[in-house]
């Protein structure tokens, strides 16, 4: 049984990480916990971290020990410098409820890269991670709407940068812009949204610790993981009815599996298949072919095959990248929006003369 | 052997049977044991008995028996003879005891009786029967009169009761009962004899005279009214009634009122602890109006009374409904509530009383109704006080465990 870290940076970590515990319940029920066991196949910790109160406040199904608030106000308002400085003062505190809980096999550190918290205590959390433990670290970041702002850019293009400089094993991207296809409104949205990735990894998590007909194990991810460009995405498909697996295989790699924009057939170098389902839709016929027509373009495909009874396929890919041009995309955006916070700001400079006009009545008093 | 037994067995027999027979002739009671010179007799009530010839050198007498100046019998005796006679069914016995000489003979006899009680003059009478007195026979004629024998109803009359002794002896221990008759009221009284009196020969007196009212019309023969005496010797005489006159009351018969209450159960049958009503229906069915109708609903053990009517009070417990008045063909109904908290069958009684506004005897009519019995059966819940203590302490253990289940895991979610 592999002992597997779960840490949910800031807002969205803190979501993502709530809504991963509560699919482990096996129920959508919100009373789940009260009659429900988590199913988790290895042992998995979770621990949520935020500044702000009210976020871990919001969590519903991940228990209060592992809950951490790092007092400050009520968040660091989006401010990375301030985030990294709140997440020095308290590094004893994190590092020390993490050492209780024993030594892991692998880790995720879950978090937004445009928020405050989260997009700066995870470059430092898995730094400390990673120099005081040999086990591997990934991070699964999720990218800003491009809409919501510049302060947000420009939050992820240094997030992103100071994350893969922190020496993790991986990172796993999830891209709102991109999928924000789902529609909805921005509530069931993101919500959607964190649902999809939370599913990603709990069948991720269940794969890694299952017997397979044919195997992939934590050795043939962390191979995965530890090609291309560190950067990775989640592929997912499961089927509601009779579908041939060849088509779930297709759907997984497809845009709308997807958790990044990405042309998998250009871009991925590595790849590990996980395929699960009732053994009369498992053709291995069909299954070869399609992993073979993979294996043509990104290299190498590590599948692996599990046999439950009665399930209709699903299939989960993790694509590690060579390129990213929707990354490129999103840097580019960035640099514009880290312009405009400095003009702005010279701005300001420039507006502070304006305060020479109200120094003109200084010492007066008015007459009536 | 054999045969000297027997002997001793008969003289046992003999010696008890002269016991039996010594104790029957204690019964009898001696009136007289003396001596009674030739020519007088000994007198028992109107009967004599005459010494008539005392012959001593025969050790003989010869005695005449007389009821008044009528000879019964004569017999001779000799000495330790007896002969009996009967004086009102009663045995005297008279024994010749011995006889004795003198300027006149006399027998020295005995004279013995069955029942003594019966004996009011006795004793020798000097001269026989012919200086004998004797008692008579008071005769009561008893006259019963009415002022008038056709009346209107509602009208009285006036009756009287004169007796008169038509006998030659007087009426002693005389008492007069006389009994009213129905129908009619007795509005006032003018005479009453009362008590035990006598009434000489010839003599006449109004024993009652009242006046009755009659109450509804017809044709009503009074009873009579009847009399006990005695004559001056303490003889009683059988009783004697007066004539019986008729009266015919003429008019229409009074109208009278006739109430009835029935009662009837909303539901004959009920769960336990459930409440059921109860309608109460007076009418008067009668050609007259009701008046003082008054209905006591009794209720048998259990049975409760939960609320009803306004017009139906708790008198000493009893709900009870009262109307001064009820008219002709009037009817009134009146509902109630009643509940048990016993299983059982409980029949709810109304008892009823009224008066008829125009009866003239005001009499008070009582009756009584009854439904058919109320059904009470086991509760809706019943059958959970009926399980087993199992059955409430697991699903309350459970409860307990599902509560401190959850308290446990909100307390381990709640941050």
């Amino acid at each position: 049984m592999l002992n597997i870290l779960m840490v949910g940076n800031g807002q969205c970590g803190n979501r993502i990480l709530d809504s991963i515990n509560r699919q482990a319940f096996g129920s959508k029920s919100r009373f789940a916990k009260f009659y429900s066991k988590q199913q988790y196949k290895s042992n998995v910790q979770t621990l949520a971290i935020n500044t702000a109160v009210n976020d871990l406040k919001e969590m519903k199904y991940t228990k209060a020990k592992d809950r951490i608030h790092i007092p400050h106000l009520h968040g660091v308002g989006a401010n990375r410098n301030v985030g990294r400085k709140v997440f020095d003062e308290n590094k004893s505190q994190i590092m020390r409820n993490l050492d209780e809980r024993g030594s892991f096999d692998l880790a995720f550190v879950i978090t937004s890269a445009s928020g405050g918290t989260g997009s700066s205590f995870t470059p430092s959390l898995i730094r400390e991670l990673k120099e005081q433990n040999d086990y591997p670290v990934y991070a699964v970041v999720v990218l800003p709407f491009r809409e919501e702002g510049t302060l947000y850019l420009q939050n992820a293009a240094f997030a992103l940068k100071d994350i893969r400089e922190s020496g993790v094993d991986g990172i796993i991207l999830a891209d709102n812009q991109y999928l924000k296809q789902m529609g909805g409104d921005v509530e069931s949205a993101y919500d959607s949204i964190n649902e999809m990735i939370a599913k990603r990894l709990i069948f991720l998590l269940d794969s890694l610790d299952s017997e397979m007909m044919m195997v992939t194990d934590l050795g043939d991810f962390k191979t995965v993981m530890s090609g291309g460009a560190g950067i990775a995405t989640i592929g997912y498909y499961e089927a509601d009815g009779e579908v041939p697996i060849r088509t779930a295989i297709q759907k997984a790699v497809s845009p709308s599996g997807l958790l990044f924009n990405t042309n998998v057939y250009e871009e991925a170098s590595r790849s590990m298949m996980i395929i699960r389902g009732d053994k009369s839709y498992l053709s291995i016929d069909e299954i070869s072919t399609e992993v073979e027509k993979l294996s043509d373009s990104v290299g190498h495909v590590f599948k692996g095959i599990i046999v439950r009874k009665g399930e209709y396929p699903r299939v989960l890919s993790v694509l590690t990248l060579e390129s990213a041009s929707e990354l490129e995309e999103l840097y580019h955006l960035a640099v514009d929006a880290i312009n405009i916070e400095k003009e702005k700001k010279e701005r300001v400079q420039k507006d502070k003369e304006v305060d020479k006009a109200f120094s003109q009545i200084e010492g007066l008093e008015p007459h009536y | 052997m054999k045969f000297k037994k027997m002997i001793v067995c008969l003289l046992l027999i003999a010696a008890l049977s002269s016991v039996v027979f010594a104790g029957s002739a204690s019964a009898k009671s001696v009136l007289y044991e003396g001596d009674i010179q030739a020519g007088d007799g000994y007198q028992i009530n109107n009967h004599v008995i005459d010494v008539a010839d005392v012959f001593p050198s025969e050790d003989y007498a010869s005695f005449y028996v007389y009821e008044k100046d009528t000879e019964l019998m004569d017999k001779g005796l000799d000495i330790n003879d007896t002969f009996t006679f009967e004086i009102d069914n009663e045995e005297v016995e008279v024994k010749l005891l011995d006889t004795k000489t003198g300027t006149l003979p006399r027998a020295e006899i005995a004279i013995t009786i069955t029942d003594e009680d019966i004996i009011n003059t006795k004793g020798v009478v000097d001269g026989g029967h012919e200086k004998a007195e004797f008692s008579g026979t008071p005769i009561i004629e008893i006259t019963k009169s009415v002022s008038s024998n056709t009346i209107q109803a509602g009208d009285s009359v006036t009756v009287t009761v004169r007796a008169e002794n038509k006998g030659d002896d007087e009426a002693t221990d005389l008492r007069f009962s006389n009994n009213l008759p129905e129908k009619f009221i007795l509005e006032e009284t003018f005479v009453s004899q009362s008590g035990e009196m006598s009434l000489d020969v010839g003599e006449s007196q109004q024993i009652f005279v009242y006046r009755i009212t009659s109450t509804e019309p017809g044709t009503f023969t009074l009873k009579p009214t009847t009399a006990t005496f005695s004559n001056n010797a303490g003889v009683d005489f059988p009783q004697t009634s007066s004539n019986t006159p008729t009266i015919t009351v003429e008019g229409e018969p009074a109208a009278m009122a006739d109430v009835e209450v029935s009662a009837d159960l909303q539901e004959p049958v009920i769960p336990r602890g459930e409440s059921t009503e109860v309608t109460l229906l007076i009418r008067n069915n009668g050609e007259g109006d009701a008046e003082a109708v008054s209905v006591d609903i009794q209720l048998p053990d259990g049975l409760e009374y939960e609320s009803g009517d306004s017009e139906i009070e708790i008198i000493s417990g009893t709900p009870t409904i009262y109307l001064q008045t009820l008219g002709v063909q009037q009817e009134k109904e009146f509902t109630f509530n009643v509940n048990a908290e016993e299983m059982g069958s409980y029949p709810v009684t109304a008892s009823y009383s009224y008066i008829s506004a125009e009866d003239p005897e005001a009499e008070e009519i009582n009756s009584e109704t009854t439904t058919n019995a109320l059904e009470v059966t086991k509760g809706k819940y019943d059958v959970i006080f009926e399980q087993p203590l199992y059955v409430y302490i697991v699903p309350v253990v459970i409860i307990l465990g599902a509560a401190a289940w959850i308290y446990y895991r909100r307390q381990q979610y709640r941050f």
